[in-house]
């Protein structure tokens, strides 16, 4: 068939047809490709960009209006998403409706998305600011109320770090070495901690003290404590410049902080920190184990049925279905290898594990396991393209194999090594499923790198950017703000994987320079 | 012509025991089942430059491979016979291969410098026997750089990289990095058929400068190259040694007719 419609073409006509049908495809893939880019872009920028809050009427059913709402327009269709604070729900709640079923919708000049430290945000008209003197005061004084709130939080936070913690210590101690319960040491440091909770106490009460008043339209009022205020914005009025400098802050926070309300505010800290550490520790413990297998397969093996069986194997490894790699973590490194360190180190905990469980150590072991198989394969093409007369240069100057190996083939092969790691890095930042099972949580409350020794702790569980990518898309149904959160997160994997590969190709390039002409 | 003969030198059969740098016996080499080198046996002079000369494949590169063991790398290679070098077969098991390679230098067709600087490519092989003071590595940098006659091109740019140099340069550096360990004997693989003629001549030149200090073997096709600066001429075809004499004699009254027939370009 194909044959006979190609007849009516001549071949100039047939070449063309062939060229446009290859162009064709080329340019699909382009499309596909920056339309990833964007869309993730787009969404994940649009999660820091302050939206205007209006003031909304309607007669709908439901009864929520008026609201301060965000809106969100989807781009065809008749409804909208409005993310709304009233009395009711003061910490914002969402609907969909029609267009058509909006009485009134007008830009709220006054009003303000106050954001919480504890992750949330209200839409509301800030009134006034009530101080424990009564007295009341303008919003204008806000920074400076706010700023002798945060005075008291911190003499509260230094009575606990120098006088509180002391005393947990050595209470804890004293549980340790069976202390009876009425010993007169013992109530000694409970009425210490007695007077300085106290202290506390009052210092909590007064901060309480400070606090703002704000109005919801339908006349409400409600009372939020200043100390749990991060920050006040009236984004309406903001111009452009403004909501830059918002949006940069944002981000600040995004990068530094930790996810507040179930992962759907906050940042991404720990997640961030979790995969560079995670992909890091992975490069250490592949890097090594990757070139010398290549290099004995490579250099020593002999050229027999076996050695080809072997590369065969190992090509194949790279096709294994990752969730495989990850059960193989938990069935052999976290319960078997991580059970019997346990049995044999950490015994007089048991039957807590120590290793015994998904930790970041793992994971990570169980990355360079998937990722083995990328590295040997590039490092032993690079091995094989160092040219016979450099090793038979080396070889006749008196160096031995292995001096041959060590002080020329693989500096020659360093960047065929990188392109590995390369490939290597690029897998390991971007999986999630193995992650799950051996290590990556959706909430981990530490970092698995801390002050205490041994400052490195890679028995703990560890979060990780795609986990919380996962973890938000199962909130995108109910909750559009998180759902964009989602989408930062994901412009941030695509960032962190891009740097992590930018900087392993200039480390390729400055390599390829030294050892390579031109 | 007659510079030629003005040369005092032995005939072959005239060679003593003390005069020989390497002494072949009933020398055999096989790559798998085919057999490369049949029954060698020839004693090559001390300091003088013998020539080795033949057809493609007729085995004269794999016999000089055998002089640094350099066959020992390619796999289904086995060999018997004796060579001889400073009164110890170099083909017994006991011999210490690098050691061997730092006292028989070599040189390869093409011009083969490490990715490393010209420095470092010169102290390759002193690095190796683990000399590490700097002033001695310097030492042997400069005059294995002088001995090959690129000092003066290269002294300024001692750490850039060996790659900038040209052709020419690059084999004068491949002898100086051989140079650097003071061999007593210099095998030279056809070295200069990747050059041009003149650099060709400069690296002739560079020969008859080193015979003063080493044994020189090369392998060429290039007939006049043999014969303007060998002192000795080897030729071979298929595997055996058909006429060796000095080159005077070899390329001016050949015993063998395959021999002339072979200088004279009637095949090969």
């Amino acid at each position: 068939m194909a044959n006979s419609t190609f007849k009516g073409l001549n071949a100039v006509q047939r070449q063309s047809l062939v060229i446009s049908l290859t162009a064709f495809f080329t340019s699909l893939l382009l499309i596909a490709l920056v339309s990833v880019l964007v869309l993730i872009g787009y969404r994940g920028v649009a999660y820091f960009w302050p939206e205007p809050i209006y003031l909304i009427t309607s007669k709908h059913e439901s009864g929520e209006f008026p609201v301060l709402a965000n809106i969100y327009r989807d781009l065809s269709e008749q409804e909208v998403t409005l993310k709304y604070s009233n009395a009711k729900h003061p910490y914002g709640s969402q609907i969909r409706i029609e267009q058509g079923g909006l009485d009134s919708v007008e830009l709220a000049l006054d009003s303000a998305e106050i954001k919480l430290k504890d992750g949330r945000r209200i839409l509301a008209l800030p009134e006034y600011i009530i101080t424990p003197t009564h007295a009341q005061k303008s919003l204008t004084e806000f920074s400076a109320v706010a700023s002798e709130a945060a005075l008291i939080t911190a003499q509260i936070e230094s009575i606990n770090s120098t006088h509180l913690a002391p005393v947990h210590e050595a209470l804890s101690q004293f549980d340790k070495r069976d202390v009876v319960k009425d010993a007169p040491a013992r109530e000694k440091l409970v009425n210490t901690f007695n007077i300085y909770q106290k202290r506390i106490f009052a210092l909590e009460k007064q901060r309480a003290e400070y606090q703002l008043r704000i109005v919801f339209p339908n006349g409400e009022g409600m009372l939020v404590p200043v100390a749990s205020i991060q920050d006040i914005d009236f984004v309406s009025r903001l111009t452009v410049y403004e909501k830059w400098k918002v949006l940069l802050s944002e981000v600040a926070i995004f990068l530094t902080e930790s996810p507040k309300q179930a992962n759907t505010s906050g940042g991404v800290f720990p997640a961030l920190f979790g995969t560079v550490l995670m992909v890091f520790l992975m490069t250490i413990i592949v890097t090594p184990f990757g070139v010398l297998a290549a290099i004995y397969l490579n250099e020593y093996a002999p050229h027999t049925s076996l050695t080809t069986v072997i590369r065969v194997c190992v090509s194949n490894m790279a096709g294994v279905p990752s969730i495989v790699y990850g059960v193989f973590g938990l069935g052999f490194f976290v319960y078997t290898l991580g059970g019997s360190i346990d049995e044999l180190f950490f015994s007089d905990t048991l039957p807590a594990p120590t290793m015994g469980s998904p930790g970041v150590f793992w994971a990570s072991l169980t990355m360079a396991i998937l990722t083995l198989p990328v590295v040997i394969v590039a490092t032993e093409e690079g091995l094989r393209r160092v040219p016979e007369g450099l090793k038979a240069g080396s070889y006749a100057l008196g160096a031995t194999k292995f001096e041959t190996i060590v002080r020329t083939i693989l500096p020659i092969a360093s960047p065929g090594i990188m392109t590995g790691v390369i490939l290597a890095i690029a897998r390991a930042a971007g999986e999630v499923a193995p992650l799950m099972l051996v290590g990556a949580v959706k909430f981990a409350p530490t970092l698995p790198i801390d002050s205490e020794f041994p400052f490195l702790h890679l028995d703990r569980q560890f979060m990780h950017l795609g986990v919380l990518i996962y973890d938000g898309a199962f909130h995108s149904q109910t909750d559009g703000k998180s759902a964009s959160m989602m989408f930062a997160a994901c412009l941030l994997l695509l960032v962190v994987v891009f740097v992590l590969n930018i900087l392993a190709v200039i480390l390729r390039a400055r390599l390829r320079r030294r050892y390579h002409k031109g | 012509m007659l510079k030629l003969f003005e040369h005092n030198t032995l005939s072959v059969k005239d060679i003593s025991q003390e005069q020989t740098a390497i002494e072949v016996k009933n020398l055999n080499l096989w790559f798998g089942n085919k057999q490369v080198l049949d029954d060698i046996c020839m004693r090559i002079p001390k300091k003088k430059i013998t020539a080795l000369i033949g057809q493609s494949g007729c085995g004269k590169s794999t016999l000089i491979n055998c002089f640094n063991r350099l066959n020992d790398l390619y796999d289904g290679c086995r060999y018997d016979g004796e060579i001889i070098i400073d009164d110890r077969d170099i083909n017994s098991r006991k011999v210490n291969v690098s050691r061997l390679r730092t006292k028989v230098g070599m040189v390869f067709q093409r011009p083969n410098p490490f990715p490393m600087s010209i420095y470092e490519n010169v102290c390759y092989g002193l690095k190796l026997q683990g000399v590490k003071i700097r002033r001695h590595l310097d030492d042997a940098v400069e005059s294995a750089l002088k001995q090959a006659a690129l000092w003066n091109e290269v002294k300024d740019r001692l750490f850039e990289s060996a790659h900038v140099l040209s052709g020419g340069q690059q084999q004068r550096l491949v002898i100086a990095r051989a140079l650097a360990l003071k061999p007593d004997i210099l095998l030279l693989d056809e070295p200069t058929s990747a050059l041009d003629p003149l650099t060709t001549l400069f690296i002739e030149e560079l020969m008859d400068e080193l015979k003063k200090h080493c044994t020189i073997i090369i392998v060429t096709h290039n007939m006049q190259q043999a014969a303007r600066v060998s002192d000795y001429t080897a030729f071979f075809h298929q595997g055996r040694l058909i006429e060796y004499a000095d080159s005077d004699t070899l390329f001016t009254m050949p015993d063998k007719k395959q021999t002339e027939d072979y200088i004279t370009g009637r095949y090969g």
